[in-house]
């Protein structure tokens, strides 16, 4: 029994023994290329591939039993040595595009990264017309290739960053594909939250492949492309609606919902505007970050250009520093910026201004804004009476494009009065109201004009009748008498 | 101031002699019967024509023949300038009322069989300014350069540009191009305003003359039974003042016209627009265009559409010819063919002019 057990012992340890030196001892290319101190041979050791069974011979071709250097790389068996262009994903391909093989190894593994990259924009460019410009190796590397799992990958997710950066930091490269694109892409997502995070080695937040995909990437220009303005609220609500997800970063997870349903997520989601900020407008992109409290202004100005300047001259920059209040989110909100009203504006229930000035406490801005409002009310009132005028002129049947015209002016004095007002400046504000005043006074005189010619008409068309028809009788009683008095003969 | 009165009038007629033109016209009679009535739509159809003149020169103080401009202008006639609009609405009311009257006239004449001889010559120029009036309302009709105008035109051309051989020029005359564009609009205007008015006014007075040297034709069932002698009327104050009676009630019409329904002006002609829904053309060519659509695409070897166009050209120039080919009426004996053969066309006119309407 001590024999037989002795004998299974010696057995089980030749046996492990001549297995793990098995590849070694049938594997020539890689016995000679790595007796030969080959950099290639050297990293090929722990490559996934290697440790999977997988020959040098299974991608460079070749007889890799042969022990005669010439036999081993004759063509006639297939070498093809190092592959080139397009060739070298085609080989990947071989394995990784057939489902049944792959399955053997990762049930879970895709097999679709060549066609997703054939279609993305690194498939679609090329420089000599044939090869793309990204093969699998530019990302995964050639010979050490480690499962994406592995902190060691080029794309492991703390890793990608710099993997991407190999070339999109590379501007004598890039200028080659797009002049205009900007290489500075790793240099701002360090400066974001999502790049502070990552450098330290958390794999959680957002880096290249988590906004723009990996195989599949296409053009932020190109509508499908996760990058593109209508999807990007979706894109960062993929982890920032994530409750769980984000739990440990202690940030709200509602931003989606809100934007979705603002002024800005309405213009670029249901009327497809793409003017209207998304995300990235605001935070910036690859250098994301919430903007600070003074640059707010900032940031909303790089839209509302002029509001951002009226507000920066204002009194309230001042008083909104001091007190450490975020400028235009302190009265518009952030996310959930709704469309803007003339109620907004005022004392009244849902005016703004009386969150800090009311009649017991910053009076003379509770005077001001009610004095706008008034204003403000009074020119709708003479936009509402005009629109009337005309509508009724119309329905009349009277010419009044002219007037429908004019009507326009009295709007753009109110829309510029929600420019203005950003000044806080009651003169200013008046100026502008007063312009609209003009063009309502005119509006309403011409329509009233209309209204009072269709009346005109009617009573010079009765008088004309009556005069006409005056004649006719006079005619036809001159008529009788004059053939009364000389009747018709035959 | 009656004696200066009489004294200027003393000197004008020293000069161009009224009174020979006032005793010609004070012999001047015209027939009276049951019929006389249609001795009037002569008169009313000159009366339109003079507004037409009239309202039309007025128009053409403001209005700007060219695509850039012509939309606007009208525009700005209708509602800027003083009395603009009923000035517009009166020519373009008095356009529809003068074919309308045009048509009476012609009927009339017809079924009284007043063509005859020796009156060939005024039922020619009469049917000439028909259809001179009839070019009139289809020029006339592009100027404001709105949608419905610049598409009746294209349709009205292209229907124009489907009669074999001499079709294609004829178009490319009219549109002065391929396709209805600013340069259509410009010949249209010289043909509305210039060469029309002056053709017309040539053949009206042709018309007129022939008129006062063969007086007013006598139904032929009058002088046929013999009966008691007709009663006559003079011309002058008797049928002058009559017809000077019927046209201020015209003008009564007119004015109600305008005011209630002004001319409307619609949406400026676009180019690369898309025709409007159930584009139509003026009613008194309605009758041809609905009947075209009643025609199959094919009628043996030749379009339908070319079918149509070529009966409606053999019938209007054997109506044109119908002196020559009425022979028993031209040798004074009742030819009842003729009267059927016109209401047969009155009421094709009106019954598909009324189809077309509803359609």
């Amino acid at each position: 029994m001590k024999n037989i057990f002795r004998i299974c012992i010696i057995f089980l340890f030749l046996y492990f023994f001549s297995a793990s030196e098995g590849y070694a001892a049938g594997d020539m290319c890689f016995s000679c290329h790595s007796d030969m101190g080959s950099a290639p041979a050297g990293l090929f050791k722990n490559d996934i591939h290697h440790l999977a069974g997988l020959s040098c011979s299974d991608c460079h071709g070749g007889d890799n039993k042969s022990e005669d250097m010439d036999e081993a790389m004759d063509k006639k068996k297939g070498f093809i040595g190092i592959p080139k262009g397009n060739q070298i994903s085609d080989i990947c391909s071989r394995c990784h595009s057939d489902a049944s093989f792959i399955s053997k190894y990762n049930k879970h593994l895709s097999t679709d990264q060549l066609t997703l990259l054939k279609n993305s924009v690194h498939g679609k460019l090329s420089l000599n017309g044939t090869d793309r410009i990204v093969q699998c190796i530019t990302c995964h590397n050639a010979h050490g290739i480690v499962s994406v799992k592995n902190s060691q990958s080029p794309v492991y997710p703390t890793n990608i960053p710099q993997t991407c950066n190999k070339c999109h930091g590379n501007a004598a490269f890039m200028k080659s594909y797009n002049p205009e694109i900007a290489v500075d892409q790793l240099q701002k997502y360090r400066t974001s939250e999502h790049g502070i995070l990552n450098a330290k080695g958390d794999p959680k937040p957002a880096q290249c492949v988590s906004c723009h995909g990996s195989h599949n990437i296409l053009s932020a220009k190109d509508v499908r492309s996760s990058v593109y303005a209508t999807n990007i609220p979706k894109t960062c609500s993929t982890c920032h609606s994530n409750k769980q997800y984000m739990e440990q970063y202690g940030i709200p997870t509602d931003q989606y919902d809100k934007y979705i349903a603002s002024a800005h997520g309405k213009a670029l989601l249901e009327k497809d505007d793409l003017s209207a900020p998304t995300c990235n407008n605001c935070h910036g992109n690859h250098g994301a970050v919430p903007p600070g409290i003074t640059s707010i202004s900032k940031v909303c100005g790089t839209c509302h250009v002029l509001n951002a300047d009226l507000f920066s001259g204002s009194p309230h920059k001042q008083v909104f520093d001091e007190k450490n209040y975020p400028e235009c989110v302190t009265c518009h909100g952030k996310h959930d910026i709704a469309s803007v009203t003339d109620n907004l504006l005022g004392t009244g229930a849902g005016a703004v201004c009386s969150k800090c000035h009311s009649q017991s406490e910053n009076v003379k801005g509770y005077l001001v804004a009610a004095q706008m409002k008034q204003w403000l009310d009074s020119l709708t009132n003479r936009e509402n009476l005009a629109s009337s005028l005309i509508f009724e002129a119309e329905q009349k049947g009277m010419e009044v494009e002219e007037e429908k015209f004019e009507l326009r002016s009295i709007h753009q004095a109110k829309i510029e009065t929600r420019t203005i007002v950003h000044s806080f400046n009651k003169d200013k504000f008046k100026e502008v109201v007063d312009k609209g005043f003009a063009s309502s006074k005119d509006v309403i005189a011409s329509a009233q004009g209309a209204i009072d010619e269709y009346y005109f008409r009617r009573i010079g068309l009765g008088v004309s009748v009556l005069i006409i028809s005056f004649l006719i009788v006079i005619l036809f009683f001159y008529i009788r008498k004059i053939e009364k008095q000389n009747p018709l003969k035959d | 101031m009656k004696k200066q009165f009489l004294k200027l009038y003393s000197w004008v007629d020293d000069r161009v002699q009224f009174e020979d033109l006032i005793k010609f016209f004070s012999k001047k009679y015209v027939p009276v019967h049951r019929h006389s009535i249609w001795y009037y739509f002569g008169g009313v159809s000159v009366f339109l024509f003079i507004i037409q003149v009239v309202t039309g020169i007025l128009l053409l103080f403001y209005y700007k023949g060219s695509a850039d401009l012509a939309y606007e202008s009208i525009q700005f006639i209708m509602s800027k300038v003083q009395f603009g609009w009923l000035v517009r609405s009166i020519h373009a009311w008095s356009a529809n009322l003068f074919i309308f009257s045009l048509f009476i006239h012609m009927f009339s004449v017809y079924f009284e069989k007043s063509y005859r001889k020796p009156r060939e010559m005024t039922w020619f120029s009469g049917m000439l300014m028909l259809f001179l009036a009839l070019f009139f309302g289809f020029s006339g009709y592009l100027l404001p350069w709105n949608q419905l105008a610049f598409f009746a035109t294209k349709v009205g051309t292209d229907i124009a540009g489907a009669i074999p051989v001499i079709g294609e020029p004829i178009k490319i005359f009219l549109r002065g191009g391929d396709d209805v564009t600013g340069a259509t609009l410009s010949r249209f205007f010289g043909f509305h305003v210039a060469l029309l008015p002056g053709i017309f006014t040539i053949l009206l007075g042709l018309h007129l003359i022939l008129v006062q040297r063969q007086g007013m034709s006598e139904p032929l069932e009058t002088k046929e039974s013999k009966m008691v002698p007709l009663k006559k009327m003079p011309f002058f104050p008797n049928f002058f003042l009559r017809d000077l009676l019927l046209w201020l009630l015209v003008l009564n019409l007119l004015a109600v016209l305008a005011v209630f329904f002004p001319a409307e002006l619609g949406l400026k002609a676009d180019l690369f627009g898309v025709a409007p829904a159930g584009i139509k053309p003026e009613w008194y060519f309605l009758f041809m265009f609905q009947t075209l659509k009643y025609f199959p695409s094919h009628i043996v070897l030749f379009e339908g559409e070319i079918v149509g166009i070529l009966l409606f050209s053999i019938a209007g120039i054997l109506w044109l010819l119908v002196p020559f080919w009425d022979r028993k009426s031209s040798r004074g004996q009742r030819n009842l063919k003729i009267n059927y053969l016109g209401i047969f066309a009155v009421i094709f006119i009106i019954v598909l002019t009324t189809l077309g309407w509803l359609s």
